[in-house]
């Protein structure tokens, strides 16, 4: 009986109208933006590759360590195709110094940035996916009992010895069997583009995977939005106004809303206040040991022959705009006297460029800590508030999939700091802080080959996984709770 | 008879759910509207105003010294406020508010040149980790729940009647189609009017009897100018709605033509053939602009020291000041020039996407709220023109000084004498209006024919439509 049921169900859906129209429309929309999302990330991959190839060249002019000029670059991420994130909005330029720990905060774009253009969202095709899906789902659903209804066909049905459950069920699978085809062939026409063009891994496949099953899981939940709708409304047009307005709340209301409703965050200017106010106490602790060292060695501060000849200016400050605690050390000008001294600045650096280090990493906590609360705790605010529409569960899961969401980029900023150790180990390795090389290249400049590579790997399919599985599970258990409410006043109500 | 008909489709109408609702959903959206602006509003003109006050102390701190003066300057120039930001915010989250103002000191000449402007910056977005947004301003209630809203009202305008067969009632009576036509359309027209006026005088209300804010003649001109707008966007979409439901004669199937019309146009295609448009100029890398940058200073720099060997040695301050101007005009320009690059691709991207009326109607917003690309533009030239008085101001006033070499830009070939403060010009950017029209008036146009077409497409399709 299930059967005869669905296969009733399946003919009146495929043979509509709007059947064609949204398949139309769908494959359209996808195929179309993904050939310009396709150029789009052509174009940022030759922006990398330039960049990468300009940042090794630059690293080779340095003759010295203390002016290693090295920067590590983000590559973009294919799956930004699907869902761009933050992808291409953070900085991708990160300077690696061992007087600085970068944070989210301290990049900037190798590409162009324009301002005059940021306007414009790039469209991804899960936004498609989020504003046409929905539709479609609550196209079919509104008129799936109402329908049967008002024309009477329900009670004929009923009049039958079938289960009410199965009525439901076969509406159910029936029509996310025919919301499945648009839904399935646009993919498919998008990753026929796709493969053409950029090379994918087989890690990749999965992900895309992952983000079938969550367009799924958010199909599904909007087609049970509007069965919902139209178990509980006797009249066609009646559900047709309600399911409109409900959509038209969630997706284009309600997501804008939050940023409006939900209070700006903390006081960011006093939260950079007392953050400064650290960061001058680590820096003023930096110069009570550099002092310390100074005096031990009996040089008599900054007017000490040994500093005029190293014009051993130390740059430091604080700045509370961005946060920066940064010391710099301004050396060797070649004088006679000049190697006399060279010695004492060998132990001089030997000192002070560790203790540079230490305190980077000290002040390297509080700036991080306090741009977490800043910025961060009011991004995961607006995620958790953006999920009270499916479109939020939505987007963090596919965001997760495709590894463009805050985590995936942080690991990314994770492994540049990671990469700054390994060239601090490298120069502790080399000696270069107790080098003459680290001041003077007049006995030959500093070989770089050696000098260990970047690499960064994304983090594999289990780690996405792991970040995407809450919100795919928040889609399927309002999926559930959905389809057991309409199951409930389907089988109580009168007909 | 019309008036019959439309007082029929009205009563119609207000009973409706649809009329609850969109009541409900306009009202919340324009009071969200201005509660929000009121709570930002402050905060940004007090920052404007701190911003300006500094700017005047720093001048006065430098008026000691007309030499310090020409190369200090003002530093940063602010741009002033559209008090209509609610209409529009536009562009503002992304345009920077201010452009710098500053020069570097230049080791070869021992000297700081002029004072001029520096534009390219990286947008603030670059720190944003915030999930992406569109703010909650006329222009989405407009361009978003209005269109949608006026769908609503009128896919089955035709088809419903058609199908329940009142239409043949109504054209059994001696009244010609085009009246009939012209009665539900001003029927559907007063009836979308009603919450959408409401929610407008609502949202106004608040804005203008609060303190915080102050609208002029000119606002309260442009916001009519923008009622106007949003009441041709909406009859556009309403003839749209009419169209279809008398071509497609079943107002299920009319309703899917509209909503995936509207989602194409108004959602989709803003934004997918901006970034088409913008691919056709796309300006050099921030990288590359660096590298040429320098490339180019560099060129100078050599030039002179093949003329006159080491800075330390050359002839005179004369000379010096020739390089330092030379090198700075040589960056400006430069500066200018990436400049504009990133406007002409802002320009390119903003031209294919008129096909949209949603674009359309989203740009006269932003041109007639003050705000959006035009309007910075605006303060751009505003910021130029000022750069260039100051600089005149400066080299005027040193050549008055008998005492003075007249070196501009070198410490001790220029005038060090105190200056009134009184007679330094003062950066105030302006908005106006007349040029706002000249911007909107293609998009004006634009928007009267695509409502002219679809108006009389509408007409056709109902005087020759079968019953």
């Amino acid at each position: 009986m299930l059967k005869t049921l669905i296969r009733r169900e399946l003919l009146n859906n495929l043979m509509t109208f709007r059947f064609a129209a949204v398949l139309l429309i769908t494959l359209l929309l996808v195929v179309a933006n993904t050939a310009v999302l396709i150029q789009d990330y052509e174009q940022r991959l030759a922006r990398y590759n330039a960049a990468v190839k300009t940042h090794s060249e630059e690293l080779r002019q340095a003759k010295i360590y203390s002016k290693m000029f090295l920067f590590v670059d983000r590559a973009p991420n294919p799956l930004s195709i699907f869902n761009v994130g933050l992808d291409k909005r953070l900085g991708n330029v990160i300077g690696i110094f061992h007087q600085f720990v970068p944070t989210l905060w301290d990049t900037f774009m190798h590409g162009t940035d324009n301002p005059f253009i940021a306007f414009f969202s790039s469209i991804d095709i899960v936004f498609i996916f989020e504003v046409v899906l929905s539709l479609m789902g609550l196209i079919f659903a509104y008129d799936a009992i109402a329908g049967e209804r008002e024309r009477g066909t329900l009670r004929l049905v009923l009049a039958q010895p079938v289960r009410r459950g199965h009525i439901l069920l076969a509406k159910y699978i029936s029509a996310m069997a025919c919301l499945l085809v648009p839904l399935l062939l646009s993919l498919l026409f998008a990753m026929l583009l796709l493969i053409r063009s950029i090379p994918l891994s087989s890690a990749d496949f999965l992900r895309i995977g992952g983000i079938v099953v969550a367009s799924f899981a958010y199909l599904s939940l909007f087609y049970l939005i509007g069965l919902l709708i139209s178990v509980l409304t006797h009249r066609t047009g009646t559900a047709l106004m309600l399911a409109m307005f409900v959509w038209g709340f969630l997706i284009l209301v309600y997501p804008n809303l939050i940023r409006a409703v939900v209070p700006p965050g903390a006081d960011i200017q006093t939260r950079k206040k007392t953050a400064a106010n650290q960061l001058q106490q680590i820096l003023d602790e930096y110069g009570r040991e550099r002092q310390k060292f100074l005096e031990s060695e009996g040089i008599a501060g900054e007017t000490s022959e040994f500093s005029k000849t190293f014009e051993l200016y130390t740059d430091v400050y604080v700045d509370t705009e961005r946060l920066d605690l940064y010391i710099e050390n301004e050396m060797a000008n070649i004088s006679p006297d000049f190697e006399r001294h060279v010695p004492l600045a060998k132990r001089y650096f030997d000192f002070v460029e560790p203790l540079i280090i230490r305190t980077a990493e000290k002040s390297w906590r509080i700036r991080q800590q306090a741009l977490d609360d800043i910025f961060v705790r009011q991004a995961e605010l607006d995620r958790i508030l953006l999920r009270l529409s499916p479109v939020g569960m939505y987007d963090a899961a596919t965001q997760a999939w495709a590894g463009t969401d805050l985590l995936g980029i942080r690991d990314f900023f994770e492994a540049s700091r990671r990469y700054r150790k390994v060239i601090i180990d490298y120069f502790y390795a080399k000696r270069a802080f107790a080098s003459r090389q680290w001041f003077v290249a007049d006995r030959g400049a500093v070989e770089w080959n050696t000098l260990p590579e970047f690499t960064f790997e994304r983090g594999d399919v289990s780690t996405n996984a792991q970040r995407a599985l809450p919100d795919l599970f928040l889609l399927i258990i309002g999926n559930l709770v959905l389809f057991m409410c309409i199951l409930l006043i389907f089988t109580k109500r009168e007909v | 008879m019309i008036w019959h008909i439309t007082k029929r489709e009205i009563y119609d109408n207000l009973n409706s759910l649809r009329f609850a609702l969109t009541t409900l959903l306009l009202l919340a959206l324009m009071l969200t509207n201005a509660v929000v602006y009121l709570r930002e509003h402050p905060t940004r003109t007090q920052a404007y105003h701190d911003a300006t006050a500094e700017a005047v102390e720093k001048l006065k701190a430098r008026s000691t010294n007309l030499y310090r003066l020409a190369t200090e300057g003002p530093g940063r120039l602010y741009k002033v406020h559209s008090p209509l930001r609610f209409c529009a915010a536009g562009d503002e989250a992304f345009l920077s508010r201010y452009i710098r103002g500053e020069n570097y000191f230049s080791d070869i000449a021992n000297a700081r040149p002029l004072w001029r402007l520096t534009y390219p910056q990286q947008t603030p977005n670059i720190h944003n980790i915030r999930p992406d947004f569109t703010t909650l301003d006329w222009a989405f209630i407009v361009g978003y729940v209005l269109s949608f809203v006026a769908i609503l009202f009128t896919f089955n305008s035709v088809s419903g009647e058609l199908q329940r067969g009142t239409l043949r009632l109504t054209l059994a009576n001696p009244i010609p189609r085009h009246a009939v036509l012209i009665g539900k359309f001003s029927g559907t027209f007063i009836s979308i009017n009603i919450p959408f006026a409401i929610a407008v005088l609502m949202n106004l209300f608040l804005i203008s009897t609060s303190d915080a804010v102050q609208l002029t003649a000119e606002s309260w001109e442009r916001l009519g100018i923008l009622y106007v707008v949003a009441i041709l966007y909406m009859c556009l979409f309403m003839a749209l709605g009419i169209l279809i439901s008398a071509v497609v004669r079943e107002s299920g199937v009319s309703l899917v033509v509209l909503l995936l019309i509207w989602v194409s146009f108004v959602i989709f295609m803003p934004n997918t053939l901006a970034s088409i448009g913008s691919r056709t100029s796309v300006p050099m890398a921030y990288m590359e602009f660096w590298e040429e940058g320098n490339r180019l200073g560099n060129e100078v720099r050599k030039a002179y020291q093949d003329k006159y060997g080491n800075t330390q040695t050359a002839p005179s301050v004369h000379v010096r000041a020739e390089y330092i101007t030379a090198e700075a005009e040589q960056n400006e320009r430069f500066n200018e020039t990436y400049l504009n690059q990133q406007i002409k691709q802002g320009k390119r991207a903003r031209v294919i996407p008129r096909i949209s009326p949603a674009a359309i109607v989203q740009r006269l917003f932003e041109s007639f709220a003050g705000t959006g690309v035009e309007r910075h533009l605006q303060f751009i030239e505003n910021a130029q023109r000022y750069a260039r008085e100051y600089r005149e101001f400066v080299i005027d006033t040193d050549r008055a000084d008998t005492e003075s070499l007249h070196a501009v830009g070198i410490p001790e070939g220029m005038s060090q004498k105190s200056v009134s403060i009184e007679a330094i010009p003062m950066f105030k950017d302006t908005l106006s209006l007349t040029r706002d029209f000249n911007a909107a008036a293609i998009d004006f146009l634009l928007l009267t024919l695509f409502l002219i077409a679809l108006l009389s497409g509408a007409y056709l399709a109902f005087v020759r439509i079968e019953i």
